[in-house]
């Protein structure tokens, strides 16, 4: 295979996706797919619908089992796990439908995110042991920070089916952000917002990468998809078409051709 | 509502409730009262099940069944304290939930519905044809009244008091289930479940859970239910009483304990207008207790249609309505 081309950060891989294939029925919605994400970047996985990006994502969250191909975080496989064994090894993401817990209020969606790592069970929240309490008040704060990170302190305690659509996603993003993990998927987080909050969303992403989360997208909006990545890759059809950075990127013929929606050189 | 006041309204009904036996004289009436307090024993349980973490039960009388004859057993038979008796009740049947949690790990919704309720009837037949054990069709009688040591409670007030003081205790550790970390989990896997395995919750432990206390606090009132009226059979753990739970449950609302436990009050009183209403005439009262299970029935399907949240919900909604106005 290439030699991954290397994208800002420390210049460590963190997530090797190697050969990736997953069919449904006769459709192969990714084929073959390799790329390498490095520690302390933002990738980009773009493309034209269909192209096999939320598929993509599955593969590598426990949610879809790839026929063939490894995916490894930090040295350990991802394929065959289950979603909450992914999340436990630091791999946290969102969902292009978003799947926030309706009757709960922003900051308790996020409390539950921070539920992965806490230790406190059933027992002691029954008999309301002074461990368990703490638990919840480190959860609180933990909650309002990460909210205020994302710069959506105000709709704190709101319930999530009164949010807009696009705060939602940011919510979402918050619950996966207190997971803790060292490796966080966006699916389509900027769909919904408006230009400011658009803007507002680069500056977020890149302070959550200088605080040490790597950060893969998939998203649609190219504006955002320029100015925040530090590589992209390109699918079309589930194959990986082109990688590298932005600049290069947007000069690639074979990305163009997938766009414009001509013929490009698969068989 | 604040914090100190909420408490308060806690307290005053407590005291509220304790205080039902010192009004309420009637040995016959009182029983009424208790069974309010059996039926919320096991509504406590669905609250959570149903109303927090989104499985449904439509066999949870089984469990109270479960439990009833293993206190019958346990007490008559085996001639076991009744302290002896309740703590096995609630474990057969916590174990009982655990082989229901089962299905409930790949099914949902209707098929879950269609699994809980073939549980229910599975085990309704067991009920009649473990004849050695449960006296089949007959049941068994000569239950003894529970009793705590040399304290046996033979008055209408001290098994009113009992029932209440367990029902006391299940909407303790609810609330406090509720109110930390399980308590979110089970609203999340309620929510999503794709958002909650994406969250790192382990949704086969707090269904497994679920299941296991909602169906141990069904036991508990079973084998309370044995002591209280000293005989049990077939006829009473039914489809129909499990429905009768449910509406109970649904009528309350969804993630809520005060709206179950107030529709499990309500609708065990439905079962005895006649004696509760003074003066009523004996056809409509009779009347009334032939549409029963279409009274239940009716409730459901308003409450569905016209408040899918239950009481609990109407009230938080006219709440909300006079603060903002």
């Amino acid at each position: 295979m290439a030699a991954p081309s290397q994208g800002g950060g420390n210049g460590v891989s963190l997530l090797q996706i190697r050969e990736v294939t997953k069919r449904f029925g006769g459709l192969t919605a990714v084929d073959a797919v390799s790329f390498d994400v490095f520690e302390g970047t933002i990738k980009a996985v773009i493309g034209p619908n269909g192209a096999g990006k939320s598929t993509l994502f599955n593969t590598l969250t426990g949610y879809d089992r790839p026929e063939a191909g490894s995916v490894r975080c930090d040295g350990r496989e991802l394929v065959g796990r289950k979603p909450r064994d992914t999340v436990l090894i630091g791999v946290a993401r969102t969902f292009q439908n978003t799947q926030l817990f309706d009757e709960l209020t922003a900051a308790e969606n996020v409390m539950v995110g921070c539920q992965a790592h806490q230790r406190r069970g059933f027992a002691a929240a029954m008999l309301r042991l002074p461990s368990s309490a703490r638990e919840d008040r480190d959860a609180r704060a933990e909650a309002g920070r990460l909210l205020r990170l994302i710069g959506i302190e105000e709709w704190l305690d709101t319930p999530a089916f009164d949010l807009p659509a696009g705060i939602r996603r940011l919510v979402e993003m918050a619950r996966a952000l207190a997971t803790k993990p060292r490796l966080l998927l966006l699916d389509e987080p900027a769909a919904g917002l408006s230009a400011g909050e658009t803007g507002e969303l680069v500056r977020t992403l890149e302070r959550v990468r200088d605080g040490g989360v790597t950060v893969v997208v998939v998203e649609h909006d190219m504006g955002l998809v320029m100015e925040v990545s530090d590589e992209i890759v390109v699918l079309d059809r589930g194959r990986k078409i082109a990688e590298g950075p932005p600049r290069m990127i947007q000069k690639d013929p074979a990305v163009i051709a997938a766009y414009l929606g001509e013929d490009s050189d698969d068989a | 509502m604040g914090r100190t006041l909420r408490a308060l309204a806690v307290l005053v009904a407590a005291v509220l409730v304790a205080c039902v036996p010192l009004v309420v004289t009637s040995p016959f009436y009182l029983q009424i009262y208790t069974f309010a307090g059996l039926n919320a024993l096991v509504v406590v349980g669905l609250a959570l099940l149903f109303g927090y973490a989104g499985q449904i039960s439509l066999g949870h009388a089984a469990f109270v069944g479960i439990g009833a004859y293993t206190c019958a057993y346990c007490t008559v038979t085996l001639h076991l304290p009744w302290l002896v008796a309740i703590v096995a009740a609630g474990a057969l049947s916590g174990a009982g939930g655990l082989i229901l949690a089962l299905p409930s790990l790949r099914l949902k919704g209707h098929y879950l519905a269609m699994a809980t309720l073939g549980f229910g009837q599975l085990m309704s037949l067991v009920f009649v044809e473990a004849v050695g054990v449960t006296g089949g069709v007959n049941g068994r009688g000569g239950i003894p009244f529970p009793s705590l040591g040399p304290v046996v409670l033979r008055s209408a007030a001290s098994l009113f008091w009992l029932v209440w003081a367990f029902v006391a205790v299940a909407v303790i550790v609810a609330y406090n289930l509720t109110s930390a970390r399980p308590g979110r989990a089970m609203r999340a896997v309620h929510g999503s479940e794709l958002g909650a395995q994406a969250s790192g919750v382990d949704i086969v432990s707090v269904k497994v859970r679920t299941f296991v206390l909602s169906a141990l606090l069904a036991g508990l009132s079973g084998a309370l239910y044995a002591g209280v009226v000293g005989f049990v059979s077939p006829s009473s753990f039914t489809l129909t009483t499990s429905i009768g739970f449910v509406a109970m449950t649904v009528l309350g609302g969804s993630g809520s304990l005060t709206g179950p436990l107030a529709a499990a009050v309500l609708l065990t009183f439905v079962q005895y207008l006649d004696s509760l209403i003074p003066g009523l005439p004996q056809a409509a009262a009779s009347k009334l207790q032939t549409y029963q299970q279409d009274i239940y029935g009716l409730a459901i399907v308003l409450v569905v249609v016209l408040a899918p949240r239950g009481l609990a919900g109407a009230w938080r909604r006219r709440r909300k309505g006079v603060g903002t106005a």
